[in-house]
């Protein structure tokens, strides 16, 4: 029931695409500069399979009946319908090992092997059809070649500009991100843009040759370059209705449409490969992240094994060394080190469980928008209390307003890491007036920084370059693995963290400010 | 342990320094702790004798280096590495560098005691070749020059009379050379001369 109904709206949007662009057609026939009711087809029969074909033959007949009227003999037209619909399977058949269902069509390889077998696909077809009208006598003499032309121009940048439309909405992960771009304020500036960009290529630029028509580069570029392949469709399908609407309303003749269009196409393929490159870009950087935590998540486990191999290496001798004493009934200041010995570190363990599940308990990266200052307020917290009892100056500048789109829980845990060292720092160094500061400024290009400042004795540039390795540490039972999960975590947020060389301890977290929600990728 | 055998702990971690020095002195070992490779290299003595427990993976130079700068340095101080990594490579680095146990952490108990039995066995077995070997020199330079030549020959497989063709002096009077000098060597044949020739 459900196929039937969608074969029916299927025919339903066919012959009114049809109708709708039935533009300045080539003496009366099926031949017009702008024909996106195949790109229809090809989309219902790669999404519906071999049950799809009846239908699309249903369609394509319907279609000229209703769209041009049966002229005299109707055996004529239908045969040329026909072989018109054959074509269309045929390419079809072409595309269907090119696209798997799931492609979006937003990589370079996979635009190539669909656009390569469309337009040549479209010109044989051209002149299959074209040949065929010839024979039936349909075509006046003369007009082969013009209507050859015409004919694949029309199908040609029907499809190439209106498939990957239809494509994307035919498929669920297509539409989420159809609708995502749709709603993002963005796509309203360049629409905007494109209309601005219309009128002044066909107001201001008038007859003279389209001289102005590169305007509408403008808004194809920046809505792929910020949006991916899904700004390409979106500004491709307005900028192609654009052109329509202008050409109709102007009343341009066949041939200059024919040219716009032409021109069309060559804009919308830019704007796919744009958002092709965009979205594969993306796609690589998103990996990358991944790579980066799960390299994390390696360094982590070597680490535990190696912060917890200390204290159960303590551990076990303590013990051996209680049982010996124990078998020589001794019993005094030597069981009790045994004793006191195996509490403490068996503390010391728990120490560096608790220290670890910070880490492992932000799991999976959440971003959310958050504001720096609640970040930093949270991770100063403890330390202002730690700060009283120890009697160690510590400052917290003025956050300025600035919004983050990041896990705040993972920020948390960086910064807490960078404050306990900072108090570490200063805590052995036995200077006076021990001193730890944050602070936060905005940075140009949409960037915050946030330094964490001690009093301490600073880097070396040795400890600069190995503090980030795991293991690496300047105490002798620290955690040598935070700063290494910190700056994973910093380059997970887009960010990075570093060390400075000076003469006390500096340390710096740079991290980009996102005022509104960026687009999914993938 | 009278035999004036150390075990030298060498480890970044003041925990299990701490116990490991109580566990090894409960079972009388005597001790020397250090807290880096830098500082047992500072101290350290050609004449120190016993075993090294050595840990890999400290601030500074590391386990594997200390090993190595020790061989360099002519030592003979048996090593036991101790590490909490325990991977291929590292070990391999260690036994070619003459370890004598790569233990794991957390250690097990027995092992460890174990293994400075083995190192302490393996430090009075050069201990005693060392000795052995420092008598034979005393014993060989009571030899006057006449008899060196004789033993060498001897050793060679020589007979008397080819000797003394060779020697220019009568076959009796190699025979006198050669009893005196295998009196010398306190060897009773010429099967024990042999032997001790080849130390």
């Amino acid at each position: 029931m459900h196929k039937h109904l969608l074969s029916l709206g299927f025919i339903g949007l066919y012959i009114a695409l049809d109708a709708a662009s039935f533009i300045h057609p080539l003496h009366g026939l099926n031949i017009t500069p702008w024909n996106p009711a195949p790109a229809l087809g090809l989309v219902y029969l790669l999404r519906q399979g071999t049950t799809a074909r009846p239908v699309l033959v249903l369609a394509v007949l319907l279609s000229e009946y209703l769209v041009r009227g049966v002229p005299f003999p109707w055996w004529n037209s239908l045969l040329s319908a026909l072989i018109l619909a054959v074509g269309y399977l045929l390419l079809s058949e072409a595309l269907r090992r090119r696209m798997s269902p799931t492609t979006l069509l937003d990589d370079r390889a996979a635009l190539l092997g669909w656009m390569v077998p469309v337009v040549l696909g479209t010109l044989l077809n051209s002149v299959v059809y074209l040949t065929s009208l010839h024979l039936l006598g349909l075509l006046p003499s003369g007009g082969w070649l013009t209507g050859v032309l015409q004919f694949w121009v029309g199908d040609a940048v029907g499809i190439t500009v209106a498939m990957p439309l239809f494509w994307w909405l035919s498929g669920e992960r297509g539409r989420l991100a159809l609708g995502s771009a749709l709603l993002c304020w963005e796509t309203l500036g360049y629409s905007l843009l494109g209309l601005l960009a219309l009128g002044i290529a066909f107001g201001l630029g008038g007859d003279g040759g389209f001289k102005l028509f590169y305007f509408l580069f403008l808004p194809i570029v920046w809505a792929s370059a910020r949006q991916g392949m899904a700004g390409a469709i979106v500004s491709a399908t307005l900028l192609q209705v654009g052109v329509i609407a202008a050409v109709q309303v102007l009343d341009f003749s066949a041939v200059t449409v024919a040219e716009l269009q032409m021109l069309a196409v060559v804009m919308a393929l830019i704007g796919f490969f744009i958002g092709g490159v965009v979205d594969e870009q993306r796609r690589t950087s998103g990996e990358l992240r991944q790579t980066l935590r799960l390299a994390a998540a390696g360094e982590m486990a070597g680490a535990l094994a190696h912060e917890l191999n200390q204290p159960l290496t303590a551990m076990g001798a303590y013990a051996s060394a209680y049982d010996a004493l124990q078998a020589r009934g001794e019993t005094g200041a030597r069981l009790d080190a045994a004793i006191n010995g195996m509490r403490a570190e068996a503390r010391r363990a728990g120490d560096v469980v608790r220290r670890l599940r910070d880490f492992f308990r932000t799991g999976a990266t959440k971003l959310e928008m958050v504001a720096l200052r609640q970040i930093i307020e949270a991770a100063a917290e403890h330390y202002k209390t730690k700060a009283q009892q120890t009697e160690i100056q510590f400052l917290v500048a003025e956050v300025p307003e600035i919004m983050l789109l990041a896990d705040q829980l993972q920020l948390e845990v960086v910064l807490r890491n960078l404050l306990s060292n900072a108090f570490e720092a200063v805590a052995v160094a036995d200077v006076t007036g021990r001193q730890v500061s944050i602070h936060a400024e905005r940075l140009p290009g949409e960037r915050v920084i946030i330094c964490v400042e001690d009093s301490g004795a600073g880097l070396t540039s040795q400890d600069a370059e190995r503090a980030f390795e795991s293991f690496y540490s300047s105490k002798s039972s620290g955690m040598g693995l935070g700063l290494v999960i910190s700056r994973a975590i910093a380059e997970t947020h887009g960010g990075s963290l570093w060390g400075e060389v000076a003469d006390h301890g500096v340390f710096k977290l740079v991290l980009p400010i996102q005022e509104s929600p960026k687009t999914p990728t993938s | 342990m009278t035999d004036n055998l150390t075990v030298f702990i060498v480890d970044d971690d003041p925990a299990v320094r701490d116990a490991l020095g109580l566990l090894l002195g409960i079972h009388d070992y005597r001790l020397a702790v250090f807290a880096d490779a830098d500082s047992f290299l500072k101290a350290f003595k050609p004449h120190w004798h016993g075993c090294l427990l050595l840990d890999i993976r400290m601030p500074g130079m590391d386990g594997l280096t200390l090993q190595k700068r020790l061989l360099e340095l002519g030592s003979d101080l048996p090593v036991v590495i101790m590490t909490g990594h325990g991977d291929v490579d590292s070990a391999r680095e260690a036994f070619r560098a003459l370890a004598v146990d790569f233990l794991e952490k957390p250690l097990d108990e027995s092992r460890l005691l174990a293994a400075i039995s083995e190192a302490f066995a393996r430090q009075r077995k050069i201990a005693d070749a060392a000795l052995n070997r420092d008598q034979v020199q005393r014993l060989l330079d009571g030899l006057t020059q006449r008899e060196k030549e004789v033993m060498e020959r001897v050793v060679a497989g020589r007979h008397n009379r080819e000797i003394a063709a060779e020697l220019a002096i009568s076959p009796r009077t190699v025979e006198v050379h050669k009893a005196r000098m295998m009196d010398k060597l306190g060897v009773g044949s010429v099967a024990e001369l042999v032997r001790l020739s080849l130390g």
